[in-house]
């Protein structure tokens, strides 16, 4: 015990020395349980939440498993309290169970009956279960198991989900032994993605959660090929949609006539089908008109691209599908609104999970270099902010015109590197794009436009682009290896990371990828980027910090 | 047959120690005669204070020889034995086993040891005299004793066909006790019939309309002469299921804690003291943004302030109006180290009165209680204390809750059970002051319960109690591990300096075995406010990392500085404004000005110390007719200016009455154990008196005999009270007569012989010998009491 790579804290975080020898094996020992919080350069830090120690309940560990790692490698005592509560919570799961009755259906079982009593008594479980079997067993609307889980976990007694998942309609897919966009050359999983993808097929249904570029549309090819089944992919946007498409032709055996897209512009229900996120949630008349596709097909495999931004009424349509199996990916589970916990508990638990860092080392992802440029601004600008009301504050030091000079200065730096310039108000871009000559795409720009300019950033034929937080996901540039944030919408940390995102792709001669981000001293913009950059600061991503005044004039 | 004081009498020196040692009050102060102490030792206060302190086996057989006394038994050590201890096989009359009998005997000496039972005749045993009225009103469940024209009912009627069914059942029941039961209401319940037979037999008999007790001698038939169904046995201690390990860690992480929130409720007083409400306490309020601050709940905070109070770490100002800040020794506490620092804390918790667990409650009045109220103390908190500890420290490495330490208690001391929420509230705070770990008792809590109870802890203790802390505490660290993302972790307890830098120059995310701190703008600046400057804070960083400073972290440092006092403040009490700067040309030099403390802050503005009047004057006497103006700048006249006369504090300044809850705690030491030495010196003084007194009576013995007269007051009556009451506790045990001298009520004295039958309520009943009549005498008036000499 004297010399362990973990500490254990009282309020429940694990420090893990990452330069210790043991601390991979205590990393790995730890993983089932703990969730990584952050992962700087020396210490990494973990937390012990009920949610996690449920999760390694659900996957076959029990407390004693969990207090034998922590006292195993702990180089201090671990306090005594912390034990008893982790016993105390993991003892709290599987009172309850879910399990289909030969006769009743779906009913929900309990081991301790003053438990049943107790959530049957609460209002939140009103109307979510049918009458009463006998002492220890009651009916469960099938249709609102999600839901029932949902409030049971919030009651702290989780039910363990034994009811199992429909196999839905069988459908052949397997992944292609070669890739035509490489001469058909030889690919396989990287053994992360390999590990992912086994992680979320042992645990049924999932989170997986990869850095920007690791690949997770591969992820999600390979538990198609693993399923085997019909599938429906959520993804955000059309072009995301497209970007998934391309991707599966190339990656799995499935051809164009399997893939189909149920977006604004077709609706197309086929073995694999592709929708967005926006159609599903289009209302008419109060009415969502396109729900009957999540019953279309008897689908075997639900996936849900860039779950981070799942918006609300997913959330409650998620909930009645609890009975086919769920993926979701994502980069960066943080939400702004604290809802993370609601995707853990209606997709599945958090199955896979690598520090940027690692897969960096690794080769998967370019090596970054964050820099926050800080300007100051100018007397009159100073005045101007000083006394302006303060909610139009963040706009105006946001749009500082010193930036445009500044972006001009990196441009340069950059001569010839593919270069994208990302902002939040459309104003700032345009006179951006105007002050550099360079091309805009806005949310206004036509799709058709969009996948010009992208082709032509592509083959190298522009090589800046001004682009709005349209370009914030799942666009797909392989080459971008500059990314000049001007600015975003206030402190998000998710968005700041899905920017880094974009120049992540493995660059072809193993450059460096460099990430901008322009601020304006002493002004509520230079607070927002402090907090924006926390996600990826955690994650080891150290920005560097230089004055404007201090860059190269060119 | 001799009297109990004539017993006493008899003791043997090392008999009269250890029973001075055990009755501490017998000692102390110091009776004046053997007489006294016999008469002190059958007081009634010191009877109960002595059975107070009895445990549940001793007070059994004490019960049970009372009861056999009364009925006029002959109470020897076989008969007690038999009428106690359970018979080996259950339901006949086989003698207990060995193990039992030797018990009862030993408890027997012990109580003879006490003075509590004496020997009237060698091998036979009887309560001291007065003992019968500290017994429970039912002693051993036993009801009232037959009267005497009651006749004794014979069990065998019982058993006869006559008894209704159900009559046994009835007295089954009380037999036990309470030997209290009612009578039905209704002439239709089954029981309604066998309890007027059991009346009309005399096996019960009606004290009022409704009820019924059984009488003593019937009850002990039933019980086949036993008084009690055996020694109640002890409860049983809790479990061990903990390793020193565990306890030490955890002690040492809940030690380290209470030393931190203390110092951090000095440091966060020492800038802003705490108001004291008129009442002399912590506000609600007050309390509650401490919690905020400390980040406790309420109850924790009110033990953390009241435990700086009890170490006089802080204390009432007295000030006005009045607030709580630091002391002077809060400033040799801070230097100190970490044990240290926390056995001060300790030590003081041992010795001190006062209760924090009652802050929030009510009084009698109905006020709620607040923290650092100087009522907010109870004279028996250091004696439970003392008591929680040593129960706990019987059970070593078990974790102990409140309900087994009262069920402990409750054994040992069932004459006084301590309330639970007291035990729990002590074992709480045993538990924040590491006193104990994981509610096992630790090192320290060890060491105090070893001491003597009601003791200051002296010097050598005090260290003792900080080398507990010191071989638990992990070895400090000095290393910080700084990181990109504007973190730093020391892996481990931070040495004093590191502690001390961090705390300046970062906030605190998360304590436990190892501290991660944050670096912010705000954080830095506090350093900076600190007196630190940009290097000397990145110098000592970058001392105690491992590696370089990070970028940001670096940035982050210089930033805050290039910010830092860029906005600048200072006292002033006026100023002058020119717009001219020639007229204030030679103003600040001039030494004859220097009274006015002038200083320039701009060229043409000067601020002065001095209050706007004086300046007025003085630049009037200079001829610069200079005009007083306003915040607005608008020109006002100088005689507004008048300074009036403040009327100095309309409420009158509290009483201090602080002083007293400095240290709240009562006198320590009265009881504490008395050097067996000392004791020695006292009874052979004692004896020494004895001696001298028996010469000075035979001597004068020729003119005592004629003790029968009336009128003068004799030199054998005693003037002491105490003396008094015992020779009539005595002589009520025993039925002898005495010599009463009584004050009428024009203040004469008149003095009869007369047989006591009872002293109660401050009431002395009594048999006057030669008019047989009864009377009644207030014990105020008794003058004076003299044994009448056996005939």
């Amino acid at each position: 015990m004297a010399d362990g790579p973990l500490i254990v804290q009282s309020d429940k975080t694990l420090l893990l020395e990452v330069d210790h020898p043991q601390a991979d094996a205590a990393r790995r020992a730890i993983a089932p349980f703990a969730e990584l919080e952050r992962a700087p350069e020396h210490v990494h830090t973990y937390r012990l939440t009920p949610l996690g120690l449920w999760n390694a309940r659900a996957a076959g560990h029990d407390a004693e498993q969990v207090v034998n790692v922590l006292l195993a490698f702990s180089r201090y005592s671990v306090p005594h309290a912390l034990l008893v509560d982790v016993a105390e919570t993991m003892s709290r799961y599987g009172r309850l169970q879910l399990s289909q009755h030969p006769v009743h259906g779906l009913v929900l079982t309990s081991t301790d009956r003053a438990v049943l009593a107790e959530v049957l008594k609460s209002k939140r479980t009103a109307g979510l279960v049918g009458e009463r079997i006998d002492e220890d067993t009651v009916v469960v609307h099938p249709s609102e198991r999600g839901h029932l889980k949902q409030v049971l976990l919030k009651l702290g007694w989780p039910a363990e989900d034994l009811a199992g998942y429909v196999d839905g309609e069988k459908h052949p897919i397997a992944l292609s032994p070669t890739d035509p966009a490489h001469g058909d050359a030889p690919w396989e999983l990287r053994p992360y993605q390999e590990q992912a993808v086994d992680g979320f097929w042992h645990g049924g249904s999932g989170v997986v959660v990869l850095p920007c570029g690791a690949g997770k549309t591969i992820v999600g090819a390979g538990a198609m090929a693993r399923s085997a089944t019909t599938t429906l992919i959520l993804v955000t946007n059309t072009v995301s949609a497209r970007q998934w498409r391309d991707e599966l032709l190339r990656r799995t055996t499935l051809t164009e006539d399997e893939i189909g897209e149920y977006s604004g512009a077709r609706k197309e229900v086929r073995p694999v089908t592709i929708a967005t996120y926006q159609v599903l949630t289009t209302k008419r008349k109060g009415v969502y008109t396109h729900l009957e596709l999540l019953d279309a097909r008897d689908w075997g495999l639900v996936i849900y691209d860039e779950v981070h931004l799942l918006p609300a009424p997913i959330f409650r349509m998620t909930a009645d599908l609890q009975a086919r199996r769920r993926l979701g990916l994502t980069a960066t589970l943080v939400r702004e609104d604290g809802r993370e916990d609601e995707v853990f508990s209606l997709i599945g638990p958090k199955r896979y999970d690598a520090p940027w860092k690692d897969i960096e080392a690794q080769g998967y992802i370019a090596p970054a270099d964050c820099v926050e440029v800080r300007l100051t601004l100018p007397e009159r600008d100073r005045m101007l902010y000083a006394t302006a009301e303060p909610e139009d504050k963040y706009r105006l030091a946001a749009c500082a015109p010193g930036k445009n000079q500044i972006v001009e200065q990196l441009v340069a730096r950059h001569q010839g590197d593919p270069t994208l310039i990302i902002g939040q108000y459309i104003d700032q871009l345009e006179e951006l794009a105007d002050h550099l000559g360079a091309q805009i795409i806005t949310g206004a720009t036509s799709v058709r436009e969009r996948q010009r300019l992208f082709d032509a950033f592509r083959t190298g034929e522009i090589t800046t682009l001004v682009v709005s937080k349209v370009a914030n996901f799942s666009i797909d540039l392989p080459e971008a290896s500059v990314a000049i944030q001007v600015s975003g919408s206030f402190g998000s940390r998710q968005e700041e990371a899905q920017r880094l995102g974009r120049i992540m792709r493995p660059k072809a001669d193993g450059r460096t990828a460099h990430f901008y981000a322009v601020v304006a001293r002493d002004t509520v913009d230079q607070d927002f980027a402090a907090h924006r950059q926390r996600f990826l600061a955690e994650q080891g991503y150290a920005y560097r910090i230089v004055d404007a005044d201090d860059l190269p004039v060119t | 047959m001799v009297t109990f004081s004539d017993w006493l009498r008899a003791r043997s020196d090392e008999q009269f120690v250890a029973l001075l040692s055990r009755r501490g009050d017998l000692a102390s102060p110091s009776p004046s005669t053997l007489l006294s102490l016999a008469a002190r030792a059958t007081s009634r206060a010191s009877l109960l204070r002595a059975a107070a302190a009895l445990d549940a086996a001793h007070l059994t057989v004490l019960e049970s020889v009372a009861v056999l006394d009364a009925l006029g038994e002959e109470a020897t050590a076989d008969r007690v034995v038999a009428a106690i201890a359970a018979p080996s096989a259950p339901g006949t009359q086989d003698p207990p086993p060995p193990d039992d009998a030797a018990t009862v005997r030993a408890l027997l000496e012990d109580l003879t040891t006490l003075a509590l039972l004496w020997h009237p005749t060698p091998g036979t045993y009887r309560p001291a005299p007065g003992i019968e009225e500290t017994l429970d009103a039912y002693p051993a469940g036993l009801g009232p004793a037959l009267r005497p024209q009651d006749t004794r009912p014979d069990l065998a009627l019982l058993d006869s066909p006559d008894a209704p069914a159900g009559a046994r059942a009835i007295l089954t029941a009380l037999q036990w006790g309470p030997p209290v039961g009612r009578i039905p209401a209704s002439t239709d319940s089954p029981t309604y019939t066998p309890t007027r037979w059991l009346l009309d037999h005399g096996f019960l008999r009606q004290v009022d309309a409704h009820h019924v007790t059984l009488p003593r001698e019937v009850a002990l038939d039933l019980r086949s002469g036993r008084t009690h169904q055996g020694l109640p046995p002890a409860p049983p201690l809790p479990i061990p299921t903990l390793t020193p390990e565990t306890v030490d860690a955890e002690s040492a992480r809940a030690a380290q804690e209470i030393v931190r929130r203390v110092a951090q409720v000095i440091s966060l007083w020492q800038t802003t003291p705490a108001p004291a409400l008129r009442s002399g306490g912590l506000g609600v309020r007050e309390l509650r943004r401490l919690a905020g601050q400390l980040d406790a709940d309420e109850a924790a905070t009110a033990v953390v302030v009241e435990l700086a109070l009890m170490a006089a770490l802080i204390a009432d100002d007295s000030g006005d109006p009045a607030t709580f800040a630091p002391t002077d020794t809060a400033d040799e506490w801070l230097a100190a180290d970490l044990p240290t620092r926390w056995a001060t804390l300790v030590a003081a918790w041992f010795a001190s009165a006062r209760a924090p667990w009652l802050v929030g409650t009510r009084d009698d009045r109905g006020a709620l209680r607040s923290a650092l109220e100087p009522e907010l103390h109870r004279v028996w908190v250091p004696r439970l204390r003392s008591q929680v500890l040593r129960v706990a420290a019987q059970a070593p490495l078990a974790a102990v809750d409140a309900e087994s330490v009262v069920a402990v208690l409750a054994w040992r001391t069932p004459r006084s059970v301590p309330p639970q929420a007291a035990v729990a509230a002590l074992l709480h705070e045993a538990a924040l002051l590491g006193v104990t770990g994981a509610d096992a008792l630790a090192a320290g809590g060890l060491l105090l319960a070893a001491a003597p109870p009601l003791t200051v802890l002296d010097d050598d203790a005090h260290r003792a109690l900080a080398d507990t802390l010191e071989r638990t505490l992990p070895e400090p660290v000095d290393e910080v591990l700084l990181q990109g993302d504007l973190t730093g972790i020391v892996p481990g307890r931070p040495t004093p300096e590191l502690e001390a830098l961090l705390a300046d120059a970062a906030e605190v995310e998360s304590r436990g075995g190892a501290i991660t701190v944050r670096f912010t703008a705000a954080s830095v600046i506090r350093a900076l406010d600190a007196g630190r400057t940009a290097e000397d804070l990145l110098a000592d960083l970058a001392r105690h990392s491992r590696s370089a400073i990070p970028q940001p972290l670096d940035y982050l440092v210089h930033d805050a500085a290039r910010r830092h006092g860029q906005v600048r403040l200072g006292v002033a009490a006026s100023y002058i404004r020119v717009d001219d700067p020639v007229l204030l040309a030679g103003l600040v030099e001039d030494p004859a000005l220097s009274a006015l403390g002038l200083f320039r802050l701009a060229p043409t503005v000067l601020a002065s110390t001095a209050p706007a009047s004086q300046l007025l004057t003085a630049l009037r006497e200079r001829g610069l007719a200079p005009a007083m103006e306003d915040a607005e700048g608008k020109v006002v006249h100088s005689d507004r200016l008048t300074p009036r006369v403040r009327v100095p504090g309309r409420r009158s300044r509290r009483a201090s009455q602080h002083s007293r809850a400095v240290d709240g705690s009562p006198e320590h030491g009265t009881g504490g154990a008395l050097r067996t030495d000392r004791l020695q010196a006292l009874v052979a003084r004692l004896r020494e008196q004895h001696q001298l007194t028996q010469e000075r009576r035979a001597q004068g013995a020729g003119s005592a005999g004629s003790l029968g007269g009336t009128g003068t007051p004799s030199e054998m009556g005693t003037p002491d009270p105490l003396v008094a009451l015992g020779l009539l506790r005595e002589a009520a045990a025993d039925g002898h007569e005495v010599w009463l001298e009584v004050a009428g009520p024009t203040g004469a004295l008149t003095r009869r012989r007369v047989r006591p039958l009872r002293i109660d309520a401050g009431r002395l009943r009594a048999v006057d010998v030669a008019r047989e009549a009864e009377l009644t005498v207030a014990v105020h008036r008794i003058a004076g009491v003299e044994p009448v000499a056996d005939a």
